[in-house]
């Protein structure tokens, strides 16, 4: 579970002082996919930076119930963030390799991962081989590889092509139920908000703050018919009016 | 480039060769090309030069070592407590200032006139370029690394290991040029001022007998290993780089 409390961020001093986040309530209970989208500049970012830590919250506070793991949250950044000295394999691995599974488990773990984001054959390539939706796919498989129990996504599939952007989905939705991780994913497309989430967090921008949370009703597992469900088509429909308000 | 390089020096050898006769210059002042040769030729068959050759080597490769180690770790050092790098640097600086040729007599008193104030001039004269080349590459690393380390929660080692060493491999290739040149010379000055073995002793042992043939011979090989070392680094860096960058 994730329990967040009147969080909120300003960056800067002064006169340059941007509100990145409102203080912000919310709890996002063990096993929720949580969809936020919003125009650029809300404070999506900010959201995940400060869930994972990276960033100190101007105020309120963010409580992760994992059990006191060591590494509870996987955390896909917006621009895939892989070491460019390291192979994608070695990429795939480090994880592992930080916490001292030993190397076969690992390889095997690796090679799992590299053929359900579909980077066979490039295991041995170097990130500045690779096109940008590989990089991101990669990267996607890292913050799997060691399995963490909350896993963060920016905009995981902004720069894959999209069919292989569908058949991810469909993967991510295939792990979630089967692992049933908290997965909390930005993204820019209405539809894959929807499509994906038990939940949809909208966000505005100027100051960044939560505008609507729509919890999404529709029969698991998702697929090509839920895209036809009517009820999935008004969700989609009703978002992109809430979206198309917030940039005019 | 090589080619060029090798068709410069036959150039300056002929002109050299041809200089010293056609001016007449006493041959104590300047040998000619041959004598030198053959001088360098009979030091390495009866007077083990290829054995001070390789004294110097290991000094220039133990203080460089030395000084790249303490280098690097003073740099994490810095760059994880600004407080440690705000009260030294000063002190770093002002030490930076002294010429090193000042320190040798004072190392050459405390360590005798065996290998180790050679070893230690040496790491004194590599630590400051492998320090600031270890720091830059840390501090102007990319700021995602910092973040994909906080969210594997990696030991400070690991992510020393893992990423701010291979993050600073071309910044410290930079440094490692500078400090080689700088090695070299560092050894070979604490040889002249007091030792019995080294290229620096040889040439020292040269002047003292107004044998300008071993001097002149010597000055070339240095130069000669000097230039190795630096394609040797250059070769590394060449080989590793694009990898890192
Ligand atoms: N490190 C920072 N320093 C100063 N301002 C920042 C910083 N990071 C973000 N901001 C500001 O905070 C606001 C929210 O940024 P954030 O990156 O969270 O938006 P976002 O919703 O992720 O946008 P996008 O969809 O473009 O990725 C923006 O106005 C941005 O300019
Ligand atoms: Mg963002």
């Amino acid at each position: 579970m994730i329990k967040i409390e009147q969080l909120s961020k300003i960056y800067g001093q002064g006169d340059d002082q941007v509100v990145a986040l409102e203080p912000l309530d919310q709890q996002i209970n063990a096993g929720e996919f949580v969809s936020i989208i919003g125009p650029s500049g809300c404070g999506k970012s900010t959201l995940l930076r400060l869930i994972a830590s990276l960033e100190d919250p101007t105020s309120g506070s963010v409580t992760l119930e994992t059990a006191n793991l060591k590494r509870p949250v996987g955390f896909v950044f917006q621009d895939a963030v892989l070491l460019p000295w390291k192979t994608v394999a070695e990429n795939i691995r480090f994880p592992l390799d930080t916490t001292g599974v030993s190397r076969k488990q690992a390889n095997e773990k690796v090679a799992e991962l590299v053929e359900l984001v579909g980077l066979k054959g490039f295991e041995k390539s170097l990130p500045k081989q690779l096109s940008g939706g590989m990089r991101q796919r990669a990267a996607i498989a890292r913050a799997l590889a060691d399995d963490p129990p909350i896993l963060l996504m920016d905009e995981p599939f902004s720069a894959v092509d999209l069919l292989t952007r569908e058949t991810l989905n469909d993967e991510l939705s295939r792990i979630w139920q089967k692992t049933g991780k908290t997965i909390l994913l930005v993204t820019h497309s209405v539809e894959e908000a929807a499509y994906l989430g038990s939940r949809v967090m909208v966000m505005s921008p100027r100051p960044g703050r939560l505008k609507a949370t729509y919890d999404v009703d529709l029969a698991q597992p998702r697929g090509e018919q839920t895209k036809r469900d009517p009820k999935f088509l008004d969700l989609v429909s009703e978002l992109r009016t809430l979206m198309r308000e917030m940039t005019s | 480039m090589f080619l060029k390089a090798i068709i410069g020096l036959v150039g300056i050898t002929a002109l050299w060769g041809a200089a010293v006769p056609i001016f007449d210059v006493p041959h104590y002042l300047l040998p000619g090309p041959i004598d030198v040769a053959e001088r360098l030729i009979f030091l390495f068959q009866r007077g083990d030069l290829a054995w001070h050759i390789y004294v110097t080597l290991s000094e220039v490769f133990g203080g460089f070592v030395l000084g790249a180690v303490v280098g690097i770790a003073a740099a994490l050092a810095f760059a994880r407590f600004p407080l440690i790098e705000r009260v030294l640097t000063p002190l770093i600086l002002l030490l930076q200032t002294i010429p090193k040729i000042a320190i040798a007599p004072l190392l050459l008193l405390w360590l005798g006139l065996g290998a180790a104030p050679k070893v230690a001039l040496v790491a004194v004269v590599t630590f400051f370029p492998v320090m600031t080349a270890m720091l830059s590459g840390i501090r102007y690393m990319n700021k995602s690394y910092a973040d994909l380390s906080h969210v594997l929660r990696l030991s400070p080692w690991q992510r020393f290991w893992h990423i701010e060493l291979p993050a600073a491999i071309p910044t410290l290739f930079a440094g490692a040029t500078v400090a080689t040149t700088l090695a070299m010379t560092a050894a070979v000055i604490g040889e002249l001022m007091g030792a019995n073995k080294g290229m620096g002793f040889v040439l020292a042992t040269g002047q003292e007998n107004a044998d300008t043939a071993t001097v002149m011979g010597m000055v070339i090989l240095l130069s000669f290993v000097g230039w190795a070392l630096f394609a040797i680094l250059d070769f590394a860096r060449r080989r590793v780089e694009d990898r890192f960058l």
